[in-house]
């Protein structure tokens, strides 16, 4: 029955692991480099969410829409401030990456320097919680499984159907094509950021409602969310979502088995492991070297 | 007077730190960010050499750094598969798991409590205690570093690396092997990072994890970035800079309390601006890519 509880509690934390997995993928896949200030993002949405709800009294869903908004607008700025001047000049991805840990450090320490570096409680008081059966689910929990879970189909469904969520994603595959199909490829940018910005915020609020937030939850986030799409294999939708399920699952269970301290370890443990064996991810297919 | 000695240890350290780091990613193009994890377990393993099985200082270097060095070559093996991002977050991992195990391996290395009480290093017969001592002491790691490096930068084998950093396929082609000369490299830059680690544990006398986080990669990382890299000059000059830079905020009489967070700000401005306009840092020759 403990085991159930467990992986009950695992499959909730799967989603919000899917939910980071798809915002870093966006941007990893479409434009191959290695986004680390999603990071910020993330960090980004929960404490706009903790100003207006907590600070100036708006009332919950609407500062939820505000915390998502604004996020949807740093991700983009991230772009036409940092990311796109660099690529005009021809920068590789390393040189991304470096300005992207820069971007990263600036505004976490601007948050830390405007909000301190304790932890922040959004909800107070204990939330009600369900009982199923023998198992017990919080209303929180309850309400993360499904947005996040919801969230994980809408966009599956966005992928298939919505033409530029589709481009996106061919992008991806042959961002020289799209330009002759004529996509212009600077929107697609800012789709992409935007995309990936809205889920962050999405994510960091589930979990800000919960346990609250510190200005540093963003480096986790973003490195559970890169294990997670690395470990299933950067090729597939589900193979994602299926990295996801996998760590999040691990982590149960080694809560369960060890200790919660040893969760970051095993992570990294978990995506070591896969790239040495199974280096297209655990759910991808192998691909011929021409294809890559 | 004290106070100026004691930014002279530690910029002493952090140029041993950055010399050695730059055999990976100034020579060898590889982005590693796990040197602070080659810098804990230095620290960690002289000072438990020292207190445990009580032997003196310079054994206890030569100790912890033979033991580096062994798992640097560990590390190799699956992080010298991969280049560019897997190579990241290979070390990565790497430094996130020994950050771990300093953290939770209580019995071992008290975990978050630290280790308090480290001896102040005896090397034949005469005991180092004041603060000046130990700056000759730190001058004279450094002086045989210098001796130890140069010449490695500047031979066939410094060479090679640079090869393999520009073109790697090119450089095979000449009969180099990548993995070797990576694996030299990064077993030389691992082993060379204890040496730091041993003099700033028995320097502050009190070590606990929160020294060898990620954020201190990154900041070994910022000094070869910011200084650059790929030559001596770069690395001095950067690990100079980056250690001074805060005590220089100091005197505009930043509150304590905010203190960090503007430091660390200004260490994210300068990535930035550096990957804008000057991707080699002030005197370096390797570009970022």
């Amino acid at each position: 029955m403990l085991l159930l509880q467990i992986l009950l509690n695992g499959l909730v934390t799967a989603g919000i692991y899917a939910l980071l997995a798809i915002g870093f993928g966006m941007v990893y896949r479409s434009l191959r480099f290695f986004h680390i200030a999603y990071g910020a993002v993330y960090t980004a949405g929960a404490y706009i969410l903790y100003v207006f709800y907590c600070k100036l009294g708006f009332p919950l869903v609407i500062a939820i829409f505000l915390g998502i908004a604004f996020s949807v607008i740093l991700g983009i700025l991230m772009d036409t401030i940092a990311y796109l001047p660099l690529e005009k000049k021809g920068a590789t991805a390393g040189v991304l990456f470096i300005a992207s840990l820069g971007t990263y450090i600036v505004i976490v320490n601007l948050i830390a320097l405007l909000f301190g570096n304790e932890v922040k409680v959004v909800l107070e008081g204990i939330q009600p919680s369900f009982n199923i059966g023998p198992l017990i689910l919080t209303r929180l929990q309850a309400i993360q499984f499904i947005v996040a879970w919801g969230t994980v189909l809408l966009f599956w469904l966005a992928i298939r159907k919505n033409l530029t969520v589709k481009a996106l994603w061919a992008m991806g595959e042959a961002p020289v094509l799209l330009k002759v199909l004529g996509f212009s490829w600077k929107r697609l940018r800012i789709y992409a950021f935007g995309i990936s910005s809205a889920i962050a915020a999405l994510a960091s609020i589930l979990v800000a409602l919960d346990v609250g937030i510190d200005p540093h939850v963003g480096m986790h986030a973003i490195l559970t969310g890169a294990v997670a799409m690395l470990v299933g294999g950067m090729e597939n939708y589900w193979a994602w979502v299926g990295g996801a399920f996998l760590l999040a699952m691990c982590q149960a269970l080694s809560i369960w088995k060890f200790s919660a301290r040893w969760q970051d370890a095993l992570t990294f443990a978990i995506l070591i492991l896969t790239l040495l064996f199974r280096p297209q991810g655990l759910f991808s297919p192998l691909k011929r070297r021409e294809e890559r | 007077m004290n106070y100026l000695v004691h930014i002279a240890i530690m910029i002493e350290i952090y140029i041993m730190l950055a010399l050695s780091l730059n055999l990976v990613l100034g020579f060898g193009g590889l982005m590693s960010l796990c040197h602070a994890a080659f810098y804990g377990i230095g620290a960690y393993a002289t000072t438990l050499f020292m207190l445990h099985f009580h032997v003196s200082f310079l054994p206890a270097v030569a100790f912890s750094l033979a033991f580096t060095a062994v798992i640097a070559f560990l590390l190799s093996f699956p992080a010298l598969r991969f280049r560019g991002d897997p190579f990241v977050l290979v070390t990565l991992g790497f430094q996130i798991i020994i950050y771990a195990i300093l953290y939770n391996w209580i019995s071992l290395t008290r975990g978050p409590y630290g280790i308090p009480g480290i001896p102040r290093p005896e090397i034949f017969g005469f005991q180092i205690t004041s603060i000046k001592e130990y700056f000759v002491l730190a001058s004279v790691f450094l002086v045989i570093i210098f001796i130890f490096l140069i010449p490695i930068y500047n031979s066939p084998y410094g060479l090679t690396l640079k090869a393999l950093r520009e073109d790697e396929i090119a450089a095979e082609s000449l009969g180099k092997s990548a993995f070797r000369s990576f694996l030299t490299a990064f077993v030389l830059a691992g082993a060379l990072a204890s040496i730091p680690g041993s003099l700033y544990a028995t320097y502050v006398t009190y070590i606990d994890p929160t020294s060898f986080t990620i954020d201190e990669s990154i900041f070994q990382l910022t000094i070869l970035l910011v200084g650059g890299s790929g030559n001596l000059k770069g690395p001095v000059a950067g690990a100079i800079f980056m250690v001074v830079l805060p005590e220089a905020l100091r005197f505009l009489g930043l509150p304590s309390s905010i203190a960090p967070n503007v430091r660390q700000i200004i260490y994210g401005l300068l990535l930035i601006v550096f990957m804008f306009f000057r991707p080699q840092g002030f005197l370096g020759e390797y570009k970022v890519r």
